[in-house]
């Protein structure tokens, strides 16, 4: 059926193939809410694919549960849209069964799907009813694996004879692999996934890596490293602990577009980062003075930026994105410089336009509007797309160093950290110093070292001979 | 030497129940009994009641892609009419009115567009051709089974249904020198519906009619309004004539609309103006012959509710029939090809289930295969 399927329980509903090779589609708008009683053909949603909008309409009467999306969601197809809630049914005795709660703890879809899918065929026509993959965490557990083997005979996972015999090949048993394929069907790369993982565990025991190159978002103090992992979509997960969860948070919205950002970015630059030290002692007094000529405060970002933006007229391959389509580098000509802000419902990167244009007074006031309008939601999307070269502030929050994640497809971002009075050495004797830590990242398969290093370099010579830079 | 005319024609367009249901009593006059036009009216009903489920089946899931036949009920539902039931029906995917017609279960229709195979295995006696999704493919097959029939004595004709993209096909010209030249009781029956999905019919055609194109062929051929079903029953029923006693071919250019999008796949008003599909909404068939039928006094409110209530079972029974068809049988894949399976084939078919597929079982290294004992058909 149209390459999903869809549970025999109609508990939920998984967005299907709306053309011919659609494999996702943007949730344009809702035309139910939750607690709706809607009928079979009812629409659903309104929905836009690659060719057409279209009306997604209901398989089944139900109750609607929940909705799995917001209007501009991109939805892919194999992926819930909507629950249903239980239906009330009028079993006596067998209250277990009826309270069925409608959110689903927030396992990736596709595991959800599977599970789902394992239970029902598991359950169907025995005593105990059918148990639907919304059920709770203690039931989860209660299912053994070997329970699940006996009770639904071989040849459970699905997938085509070729991944069989790649399985076979690779030694995989295939039952044991969790399927991102169409369907929950067990793929190639599922098997690869798994049996590159084995490896790659026996390595990262034995060996440690020196590679600055790896995916750490938004600071690193210190030892204090926070990593975030990202949302990769076709590797094969371990199945996790749940005991002892306090909250249980969809991986959704907001949250899983920066996740697969993050992950594109990270799976296709290759990433280097290169960091260094300003001495902004003379530049902070000339901050100061500004603040006080301009009668307001004054960070030193808007000065940084600055800096940047001449250093990247000397280092123009840096102000670039790369279209991997096409297989061509576009160098930029107007700087359109990226700001990573951190909200309360996460990383946004604003864009404020022809940086190059704008002197400080200028920046600082513009990079503050945008920050608001992020933190308000009412930033235009036209603000948050187009950058050429992105900043990241992640001194605010006390971060020294970073290896910041390039805004792909841009090729290069800068993280600021915080400035800290340091000793400091010239020509024999010690001073006391501002000292402003920089990190950047490039995509090495467009930029190289060699680059990313004068790049950085030059644009110390800005910080740190503020004449220069304010002329 | 004064210059003379080497060929003039004309090429006549009927229309007999017109768009505001005025009726040609001279021609239109006893070509369909009252009795079978409410039947054939009941029939388009329950088709267009089947193309709205079928679409929202295709909005959830449940089918894997829909072309609607709305707007074009009457031009193939009026062929099959007009046919002999032992006639060859060779359609294109458009073609649910006619096939429902000559006594296609609908669920075939549904299994089909739900990719279940066993949606072409069409009985025999009804003489009709799965669903040709290949844009003219089925026109050859058409002057084939003509000319079979011609070879073997046989008094059957075939009628081919096609879009006016067709005709840019190269398929359409072999088929149609070919039925030409040869004598083949073949009718081309082209629903020129003006889109070949979004590419309008006047960019791909530059002569004024679509049936001119019959001509260069020396083949007979006219044109009538396809949403008027006498027109249709009236021209199919001259080219049939003539493909039975003459055993010419005859090219029919019925003139209809799709209303819908080509197929779900397909949001037409991407590239048509709602004013063409509004204009073209009130020349709908079914609305003109209910109008028809009203004025005679063979229909009325009551009757269309019981209809409205009958479509919805009906198409609702269709649909649960073909969703709870039990899973094929993995080895239909090889049944229906050939009458006997060869040997490569055969061999596929057997390893299938193992490791190895297509090598010989005895180079299978501990492979347990049970092979047939010998294929026999």
């Amino acid at each position: 059926m149209a390459g999903v399927k869809q549970p025999d329980d109609k508990s939920y509903f998984i967005l299907p193939d709306l053309g011919e090779g659609v494999h996702e589609a943007e949730l344009i708008k809702w035309r139910v809410r939750v607690g709706d009683v809607v009928k079979e053909h009812q629409t659903l949603a309104e929905m836009e694919t690659d060719k057409a909008l279209v009306e997604v309409s209901s398989p089944w009467n139900g109750v609607i549960g929940e909705l799995c999306g917001n209007a501009g969601d991109t939805i892919l197809v194999g992926s819930v849209l909507v629950r249903y809630a239980a239906k009330r049914a009028a079993v006596t005795g067998a209250p277990k069964t009826v309270s069925a709660p409608v959110k689903q703890p927030a396992a990736p879809v596709a595991a959800a799907k599977i599970e789902t899918k394992a239970d029902t065929t598991e359950d169907a026509g025995t005593v105990v009813g059918n148990v639907s993959g919304s059920l709770g965490v203690p039931s989860r557990f209660a299912r053994q694996p070997e329970h699940e083997s006996v009770s639904s005979g071989p040849n459970k996972s699905l997938a085509t004879p070729a991944v069989r015999r790649i399985a076979k090949e690779l030694g995989v048993n295939i039952q044991q692999v969790r399927g991102t394929g169409r369907g929950g069907r067990v793929t190639a790369s599922d098997l690869q996934a798994v049996s590159q993982g084995a490896a790659d565990v026996a390595r990262e025991t034995t060996a440690s890596r020196v590679v600055i190159a790896q995916p750490i978002t938004h600071s690193a103090t210190n030892n204090n490293t926070i990593t975030t992992s990202p949302a990769a979509i076709s590797v094969a997960y371990p199945s996790v602990n749940r005991e002892g969860v306090k909250e249980c948070i969809p991986f959704r919205g907001i949250r899983r577009k920066i996740a697969q950002a993050l992950d594109l970015s990270v799976k296709t630059a290759v990433h280097f980062t290169v960091v260094d030290t300003a001495d902004v002692t003379k530049l902070d007094r000339k901050r100061k003075e500004y603040a006080a000529a301009l009668g307001t405060k004054l960070s030193m970002l808007p000065f940084v930026m600055l800096a940047v933006c001449k250093a990247l007229r000397k280092h123009p391959t840096l102000n670039a994105n790369v279209d991997d389509a096409n297989e061509e580098i576009l160098i930029k000509e107007p700087i359109h410089l990226g700001c990573a802000v951190d909200t309360d419902h996460g990383l946004m990167v604003p864009v404020l336009r022809n940086a190059h244009q704008k002197n400080v007074g200028e920046l600082a006031t513009l990079v503050k509007e945008l920050a608001e309008s992020c933190k308000e939601r009412t930033v235009a999307r036209e603000n948050l797309v187009g950058g050429t070269f992105t900043m990241s502030n992640v001194g605010s929050y006390g971060g020294a160093f970073a290896t910041p994640i390039i805004n792909y497809p841009e090729v290069a971002i800068l993280a600021v950290g915080r400035a800290r009075e340091q000793v400091l050495t010239k020509d024999g004797t010690f001073y006391a110093g501002l000292v402003l830590p920089l990190s950047l990242s490039c995509d090495h398969r467009i930029v190289d070292g060699a680059e990313g290093a004068k790049f950085l370099n030059t644009v110390l010579g800005f910080l740190e001979n503020p004449d220069r830079l304010l002329v | 030497m004064p210059i003379k005319s080497a060929f003039t024609t004309t090429i006549d367009h009927v229309s007999i129940l017109d768009v505001n249901a005025n009726f040609d009593e001279k021609l239109g006059a006893g070509l369909i009994p009252d009795g079978d036009l409410v039947r054939l009216y009941e029939h388009m009903c329950v088709c267009r009641h089947l193309d709205e489920v079928a679409f929202k089946l295709q909005r959830s899931g449940r089918m894997g892609t829909f072309p609607q036949n709305m707007g074009q009920e009457a031009a193939s539902m009026g062929a099959a009419y007009a046919l002999d039931k032992t006639d060859w029906l060779v359609p294109c995917y458009r073609e649910n009115a006619g096939l429902f017609w000559r006594g296609l279960p609908m669920e075939m229709i549904l299994l089909h567009w739900m990719g279940d195979e066993r949606g072409n295995a069409i009985p025999r006696e009804l003489y009709c051709m799965p669903l040709a999704i290949p844009i003219g493919t089925q026109l050859l097959h058409a002057t084939g089974l003509a000319w079979a029939a011609k070879y073997r004595g046989e008094k059957r004709l075939a009628c081919t249904f096609f879009g006016d993209g067709a005709t840019s096909e190269g398929d359409f010209h072999e088929a149609m020198n070919f039925a030409a030249n040869l004598d083949i009781p073949v009718i081309f029956f082209c629903q020129n519906n003006f889109w070949a999905i979004s590419v309008p019919g006047k960019i791909q055609c530059s002569a004024p009619t679509i049936a001119q194109r019959a001509v260069a062929y020396g083949m007979d051929t006219i044109q009538c309004d396809g949403n008027d079903i006498f027109s249709v029953v009236y021209c199919v029923r001259k080219a049939a004539a003539l493909a039975r006693e003459k055993g010419r071919p005859f090219f029919i250019e019925a003139v209809t609309y799709r209303l819908g999008d080509h197929t779900t796949a397909d949001d037409a008003r991407r590239y048509r103006d709602q004013a063409e599909v509004d204009a073209w909404k009130t020349r709908d068939p079914i609305l003109r012959i209910r109008k028809f039928l009203t004025t005679r006094g063979l229909w009325d409110d009551a009757k269309e509710a019981a209809l409205a209530e009958r479509a919805q079972r009906d198409v609702a029974a269709a649909v649960e029939r073909a969703e709870s068809i039990p899973p094929p049988d993995r080895n239909d894949f090889f049944n229906n090809m050939y009458a006997t399976i060869p040997p490569d084939l055969a061999l596929q078919r057997d390893t299938m289930q193992t490791h190895g597929i297509g090598q010989d079982p005895s180079q299978i290294e501990g492979a347990v295969i049970e092979l047939p004992a010998k294929t026999s058909h």
